[in-house]
């Protein structure tokens, strides 16, 4: 599966809405928390993302998009798209890791649904396993537009 | 005109009476629900015309009676009760048209039903002792009959018609000896003249005939501490039967206290008054806190009686308490504000427990925790028991504000007062008054959040239908003259001062004004019903019109937020039990809840848990610490007793010759 750039129609129309804002809610839909590492690093004095505007919520109602890891579980696929659906539009969907891209070493493995492209359309992927948290900031600058 | 329309309200009765006793089962409940409800018709055209004229209706015949005579007299106090009684009991046999479950279509039911009523109507127009006590003793047998209807399938219907045949006839009893007192001492049995010779009396058997009476109408009005069988028979009586007896009956009781009180004995010390007002609180402040905690629905709205009631005594002795120091006017109001509580409270119970009976035909089941969702199944019955459970949470614009409105006023003016009875006594009975309020808020919210609204607990409460139209019809009717006497209140309030001048005798002038504005004269008070409800809807439009504005724009609808879990299941819900928890344990020292957990653990290790069962219940703590020993006090002295006669001979003139001796060593 093509990975869409930071740049496609969808992800533009978000960037224009939240230029240099980008308020995210992170759901993990069955990773291994290798990916919720790097993510908490992302937010460390080190790297530190708040600075371009990118930071976690609490609750979708008010997210710019979602922050999906990990491959999706049978039973994480119903709640990930209740999670979606409750995101105001206009709306990105991020997927971060090899897993959330493909399912990675997880494929084929008996509680898994699919990657997450499968089960709600994704407009970001970040690869690695676990993608390094320099990768994921680029990523997400894109979005915000920062 | 009164006077033979009151003839013919009790002929329709006893017609009625026997109508269920003899007709056809096909036409039995047609035929005696027309002829009680005409009967009811007439009893409200008498009290009508007696408050609107003020004419006593006079009704003597030495034909039914011969000693003593059969003699009504329906003055303005009587008549309001029989107008609350008559309207009530229209209702409720409405409602028994389309009442399926239940025995009540039996030949003793049928015919106890219209009897029952047709009592409710004449016990407040009794202006002699014995047709008065006849007619109690009829309306007690009567209602007893009718609690025990179902006494073949339940067990505990026994359990309460005993409870309910004690405490009555214990108070019936009082009442007798109070009033027979009272008539030998003024030589005379007629209402008027006790009440012209009472202040010639001596002190001494004045308090005395004031107490035993006291204790007998509190023991039919189900005040604590004798209040004990109403939680027990108003529950498993059928619904009508049970609206009539919490809207009508127990109004009885309130009506002696102030008939015996005011009325013959002429008032009294502070102290009488006193004691009503303690009584009063106690039992507004007990009853409001056992049926928050409750979970059965019909014991919630029975214990809820006993509070109501006990504001109505707080009313009564705070009126008592101001004419014995003085204060006139304020007497009259607050008089005026307890009997004005009387009608307001057969409004709401009526239409609450009404479709309490219509909840329990539909879905088979009392208990809270087992019903739910009941709103979109029953979507006729739900919103009256809505309208009720917001009327007697004394949200305006319903009724409920509007007398405990007054009863709060009438409280509140008295305070500044020189009189130290007066000035311990109201902050304390406002203090009751308003803790009662919100315990009987919470309360509601629990018997309509959890009983009606939310998703269904159990099979039955799924299958849950909505019932018949005349069932809807009786407690409808009721559900809208919550909401009609809250935004006007005036349609009553002249009836309400008439009868509280007839009953204290006092002729300062109106000290309510009887527009649409509910205003007390003299002091600053004032309270616009009316207002209030244009207010209320007004705001309701603007807020509706507001949100259609706002939706103009084209808007996504989706479920609420749940953290994206997926089921939703009524195990997830709120209970009853739960919701009454927390206050539970604030009055952990008052309700003393037994509560047992029981963990055990598996063979392997002690750190893990094989099953736990937790039980909690609640009962009467006057019921567990005074009763019960007293029951049992006399069981063991009927043992002993038994032991006496052993079937020896020898033994009987033992007796016989002891008895002789003591009676010999007395006289000489």
């Amino acid at each position: 599966m093509p990975v869409p750039e930071p740049g496609s129609p969808s992800v533009q129309a978000g960037a224009e809405r939240s230029r240099g804002s980008l308020q995210l809610r992170h759901v993990d839909a069955g990773s291994c928390n290798g990916c919720e590492l790097e993510i908490a690093s992302i937010f460390s004095p080190v790297y530190d993302a708040e600075r371009f505007g990118i930071r976690l919520e609490a609750s979708p109602r008010h997210a710019d998009g979602l922050l999906v890891t990990g491959p999706v579980t049978h039973n994480m696929a119903g709640p990930l798209r209740k999670t979606l659906e409750a995101v105001p539009n206009p709306r990105v969907v991020i997927a971060v890791g090899d897993c959330a891209r493909d399912c990675g070493v997880f494929k084929g493995a008996y509680g898994v649904a699919g990657s997450v492209a499968d089960v709600v359309p994704v407009d970001v992927e970040i690869p690695g396993c676990p993608p390094h948290p320099a990768a994921i900031i680029t990523a997400l600058r894109g979005v915000a537009g920062t | 005109m009164s006077s033979d329309l009151l003839v013919v309200a009790a002929v329709l009765g006893l017609l009625a009476a026997a109508a269920g006793a003899a007709a056809p089962a096909k036409l039995r409940a047609g035929l005696t629900v027309l002829l009680t409800v005409g009967a009811c018709g007439c009893g409200f055209a008498a009290a009508a015309e007696v408050l609107r004229t003020g004419h006593t209706a006079v009704v003597e015949t030495t034909r039914v009676m011969p000693f003593s005579g059969f003699s009504l007299g329906l003055d303005p106090l009587g008549a309001l009760f029989v107008g609350v009684a008559a309207v009530v009991g229209a209702c409720a046999m409405i409602f028994r048209l389309g009442y399926g479950s239940h025995g009540l279509s039996s030949r003793t039911a049928s015919s106890n039903l219209p009897l029952f009523v047709t009592t409710l109507l004449l016990v407040p127009a009794a202006s002699n002792v014995t047709t008065f006590l006849y007619l109690w003793e009829l309306m007690a047998l009567s209602s007893l009959v009718l609690v025990l209807t179902d006494h073949r399938s339940r067990a505990e219907v026994q359990v309460a018609g005993q409870w309910y045949a004690v405490m009555t006839q214990l108070g019936a009893a009082a009442i007798l000896i109070a009033l027979v007192l009272l008539a030998t001492r003024t030589g005379s049995q007629s209402f008027t003249a006790m009440a012209a010779r009472a202040e010639h009396i001596s002190t001494f058997v004045r308090d005395g005939v004031f107490l035993l009476a006291f204790a007998g109408f509190a023991s039919k009005a189900g005040a604590v501490p004798v209040h004990v069988w109403l939680p027990r028979a108003h529950p498993e009586a059928p619904g009508p039967v049970s609206a009539l007896m919490s809207a009508a009956m127990v109004n009885l009781g309130v009506y002696g206290i102030v008939r015996v009180g005011d009325g013959l004995l002429g008032g009294g010390p502070a102290w009488w008054w006193l004691l009503v007002m303690t009584v009063g609180a106690l039992s507004a402040l007990f009853g409001s806190l056992h049926s928050a905690t409750s979970t059965d629905l019909k014991r919630l709205l029975a214990y809820s009686t006993t509070d109501n009631v006990g504001l109505m005594l707080l009313g009564v002795g705070a009126s008592g308490l101001f004419a014995a120091t003085g204060h006139r006017a304020l007497a009259l109001v607050a008089l005026a504000a307890a009997l004005l509580h009387v009608v307001f409270h057969a409004v709401f119970k009526g239409s609450l427990f009404l479709s309490a009976g219509s909840v329990q035909q539909a879905t088979g089941t009392r208990d809270l925790d087992s019903l739910g969702g009941l709103l979109r199944r029953m979507p006729l019955s739900a919103p009256v028991f809505m309208v009720g459970g917001l009327a007697i949470a004394a949200l305006p614009p319903l009724c409920g504000f509007v007398s405990e409105w007054l009863l709060l006023q009438a409280m509140l003016h008295g305070l500044p007062s020189t009189n130290s009875a007066i000035a311990i006594a109201m902050p304390i009975g406002v203090g009751a008054l308003a803790l009662t309020g919100g315990l009987t808020a919470a309360t509601f919210v629990k018997a309509i959040g959890i009983g009606l609204l939310g998703q269904p607990r159990t099979e039955a409460a799924v299958s849950a239908e909505e019932v018949p139209a005349s069932m809807v019809t009786g407690a409808g009717v009721l559900a809208a003259l919550c909401l009609v006497l809250g935004v006007a209140p005036f349609l009553v309030i002249p009836a309400v001062l008439a009868a509280a001048r007839t009953a204290t005798g006092i002729t300062v002038p109106d000290p309510l004004s009887r527009g649409w504005n509910l205003g007390l004269t003299g002091v600053h008070g004032e309270l616009a019903p009316g207002l209030l409800a244009g207010g209320l809807v007004l705001a309701i439009g603007l807020a509706a019109g507001a949100r259609r504005l706002a939706q103009a724009a084209a808007v996504r609808r989706t479920e609420a937020w749940g953290c994206g879990r997926e089921l939703q299941t009524a195990r997830m819900e709120y209970t009853a039990t739960s919701f009454a928890e927390p206050l539970i344990r604030v009055f952990d020292d008052v309700l003393r809840p037994a509560q047992d957990l029981d963990v055990s653990h598996t063979a392997e290790s002690r750190y893990y848990v094989e099953s736990a069962t937790f039980h909690t219940s609640l009962d009467d703590g006057f019921e567990r610490r005074f009763y019960q020993p007293v029951a049992s006090g006399l069981r063991w002295w009927g043992a002993l007793a038994r032991r006496l006669p052993n079937g020896s001979v020898h033994r009987y003139l033992a007796f016989g010759l002891v008895a002789l001796v003591v009676v010999l060593v007395v006289v000489a």
